[in-house]
């Protein structure tokens, strides 16, 4: 333990450490809790959620997202604070969490807190000592904005009870898609311990949603709900499986968000998978869409991917390539059909569902109409009709629709010119050089990923 | 003849333009509301100058409300907080077909009329970037404690920001500065927040004070912090000048 040398540390270093350990966690929203003043101290929280500014890489930053030590006793492999690693540590004290979120806070730069962190002694004695910083924060500091905290999995039940008392969100990163991958790059993590606290929050959220509807003044337990991570391309998982993964945390633990987070190597393990071609973000986004039509757009991960078909196309995104494969259910006649069918026409999204739907109450639609009201028909018009009529005289017919939905020019949220075709071919099952740990067979199909769920 | 109501570009002023457009009792699409200053004026058209009226416009205000609901009438205001000089026409047209609507509740899901889409439009435009400026907005500490924040937004939302901040810092005394429009909106600790204006007198010049000792630190802190965050593997220049566009930039600590 180094705990001697953080404490002459200046304010200025000790930030630097421990934001730059924290990075790598995606979350930062702090949507989902409406919460005004109380008329004293500060802070209030709303629902949709603010971002404060962006990072270079085009990443909202809402939380001040810090970690309240790296020191830590685990090994995980992907993880730079991992004990073997020979980094400088420091640990924040809580008035100094307090002070930094206060002043950050009055000055608009955040919107709450995003507390994280290594493991000193003992799970249980590290989230002790956060409890105890978060109360001082609520208590003495009088803070009513937005708080995250991350669970350190092992943590005694009864600290997660109290801390879900005065905190806005819990996550339990599941770090790996599978128990296997988890034993292999995070030796001291188990699936058990970060399964148990998850099923005892989503437990806590609705007894305490049970209780306010009995007593207005219960204290709220968890009510932003709770979030995890899952890191790709570290192991070798498909992405029948992470869907399938991610598909069950949202309906058998209810929770609130899966974050993936495509893997960047910053440890060097010899276990993990080198990326010439950097984070595969590319595979992250298609993740990203996928989540959003299960979450939204009534889509199950079976009909998205499959045992013969476990990857996602690099070309189409999800829903695109899902239309693609399922021709007989188009057109799609925008004057009659109800909203969820609708909402499965590539290129209509939630909004311009909606819009739709309104519109159509004063009259039928044509498509000019559509595009006034601001659908984009780009790549809905091979799917659609209006009033009967197609826009042009184009085919249902899957190659047909797939050359010219290859035309339209995908928007993706990071530079083409990082991530070039050649690179992106490394999602291929085939062209895929698998490191070591991934040649061996280790993987028992989805029966595992939902066997632990 | 047309007949053009030149109105000031308030919620007050094209209220007011509203109803003496329907005191005329002349066909809607004779009658034209116009906002500010006419550049090139018409030959064959009549103008009119309207001085705003509290008590017309609380009239159609109450309309408004009465007919399409406070969902519309929200979206109206944001709209017209909107720069753009077709706002008053858009509203006003809007109202017009409206009220002759079966079901005026749903003015606002019409949007295959030309009015309401405008309407639609300013409101997402006006609403959009009240929302990232409750993010964006940065406060400076004053040396006497007063949290002083400059905008320069392109829509007039500093009324739709007060209530945010108000709530949220309700024990601080700070000031929104748009300084675009010569607005203040000012909030003294555990008191309601008010708008004044350069017009009326009101003048407020940070350079008559200095920042707070803790000011340089904090900024500081929060810079370094918002440059380490940033992973270098996944930088992306092009995508960040879309989400934080350049004309915010200048007023947050972070770029300077
Ligand atoms: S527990 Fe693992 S992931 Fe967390 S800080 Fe320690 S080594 Fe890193």
């Amino acid at each position: 333990m180094q705990i001697r040398i953080s404490e002459e540390m200046s304010m200025m270093e000790k930030l630097g450490i421990l934001a730059d350990a924290a990075k790598y966690d995606v979350s930062c929203a702090s949507s989902g809790v409406d919460r005004k003043n109380n008329g004293s101290g500060i802070g209030n929280s709303a629902a949709g959620g603010i971002c404060h500014s962006f990072s270079a890489d085009g990443r909202c930053i809402s939380l001040l997202k810090i970690l309240f030590t790296n020191e830590c006793i685990y090994d995980c492999k992907y993880c730079a604070n991992r004990r073997t690693n020979d980094v400088p540590r420091a640990s924040f004290t809580p008035d100094e969490i307090c002070n930094l979120v206060i002043e950050f806070y009055r000055r608009n730069y955040i919107e709450g807190l995003f507390l994280s962190s290594g493991i000193i002694n003992s799970p249980d004695y590290t989230m002790e000592l956060i409890y105890q910083a978060i109360c001082k924060l609520r208590n003495q500091y009088l803070f009513q904005g937005y708080i995250h905290v991350k669970c350190i999995p092992g943590t005694h039940p009864d600290i997660v009870q109290k801390l879900g008392l005065v905190v806005d969100r819990i996550s339990v990163n599941l770090e790996l898609p599978t128990a296997q991958g988890l034993s292999e790059l995070a030796p001291n993590k188990h699936r058990k311990t970060i399964l148990a606290p998850m099923r005892q929050i989503q437990q806590g959220i609705q007894q305490s949603k049970k209780e306010l509807v009995a007593y207005r003044n219960a204290p709220s337990f968890v009510p932003g709900g709770q979030s995890t991570q899952m890191i790709i391309g570290a192991t070798p998982e498909n992405d029948y499986q992470i869907i399938n993964v991610a598909e069950n945390l949202y309906q058998k633990f209810q929770l609130k968000r899966v974050y993936y987070s495509a893997f960047v190597n910053t440890t060097e393990d010899s276990l993990l998978p080198a990326l010439a071609g950097g984070p595969p973000l590319l595979r992250e986004h298609r993740l990203y869409q996928a989540d959003w039509l299960l979450r939204f757009y009534g889509f199950q991960a079976a009909e998205l991917l499959s045992e013969e078909k476990p990857n996602f196309n690099i070309l189409l995104d999800p829903k695109a390539d899902w239309a693609l494969r399922h021709l007989e259910k188009f057109p799609v006649e925008i004057n009659r059909a109800d909203y969820h069918t609708i909402l499965r026409v590539p290129g209509i999204g939630t909004k311009s569902a909606e819009r739709i739907v309104r519109a159509r109450k004063s009259g039928a639609l044509r498509f000019e109409d559509l595009k006034k009201i601001g659908v984009v028909l780009k790549r809905a018009l091979y799917f659609i009709t209006c009033s009967g009529k197609m826009m042009y005289n184009t085919r249902i017919e899957e190659d047909y629709i797939t050359r010219n939905l290859l035309t339209v020019k995908e928007r993706l949220p990071f530079d083409k010119d990082g991530i070039t075709y050649k690179q992106l071919s490394l999602f291929d099952d085939v062209n895929f050089q698998p490191p070591e740990i991934m040649t061996r067979q280790l993987y028992d199909g989805q029966s595992v990923v939902l066997g632990q769920l | 003849m047309e007949l053009y109501l030149i109105c000031e570009d308030s919620l007050e002023g094209i209220f007011t333009g509203i109803y003496e457009a329907y005191v005329t009792k002349r066909p809607h699409d004779e009658v034209h509301i116009q906002v500010g200053e006419e550049e090139n004026l018409r030959l064959f058209a009549e103008y009119r100058n309207i001085t705003p009226d509290p008590a017309k416009a609380v009239k159609v205000a109450r309309t408004i409300g009465q007919k399409f609901g406070g969902e519309a009438y929200m979206s109206i205001c944001r709209a017209l907080a909107a720069e753009d000089n077709s706002k008053g026409e858009a509203i006003y047209k809007m109202i017009a077909g409206g009220l002759s609507m079966k079901n005026p509740n749903d003015i606002m899901g019409n949007l295959a009329d030309p009015y309401v889409l405008k309407v639609f439009e300013l409101d997402r435009f006006s609403g959009r970037e009240t929302h990232l400026l409750t993010g964006f907005i940065r406060f400076q500490e004053l040396e006497n404690g007063i949290l002083y924040s400059r905008i320069g937004p392109k829509n007039n939302v500093l009324t739709f920001l007060m209530p945010h901040f108000a709530d949220r810092f309700p024990m601080e005394n700070f000031v929104i500065h748009d300084e675009k429009r010569g607005l203040y909106g000012l909030h003294p600790q555990k008191k309601k927040w008010y708008v004044v204006t350069e017009a009326e007198g009101f003048e407020f010049n940070p350079a008559d004070h200095t920042y707070s000792e803790d000011e340089a630190i904090y900024s500081e802190l929060f810079t370094m912090f918002f440059h380490t965050i940033a992973i270098e593997d996944r930088k992306n220049p092009k995508l960040h000048r879309n989400i934080l566009p350049l004309r915010y930039r200048e007023y947050m600590v972070e770029f300077k």
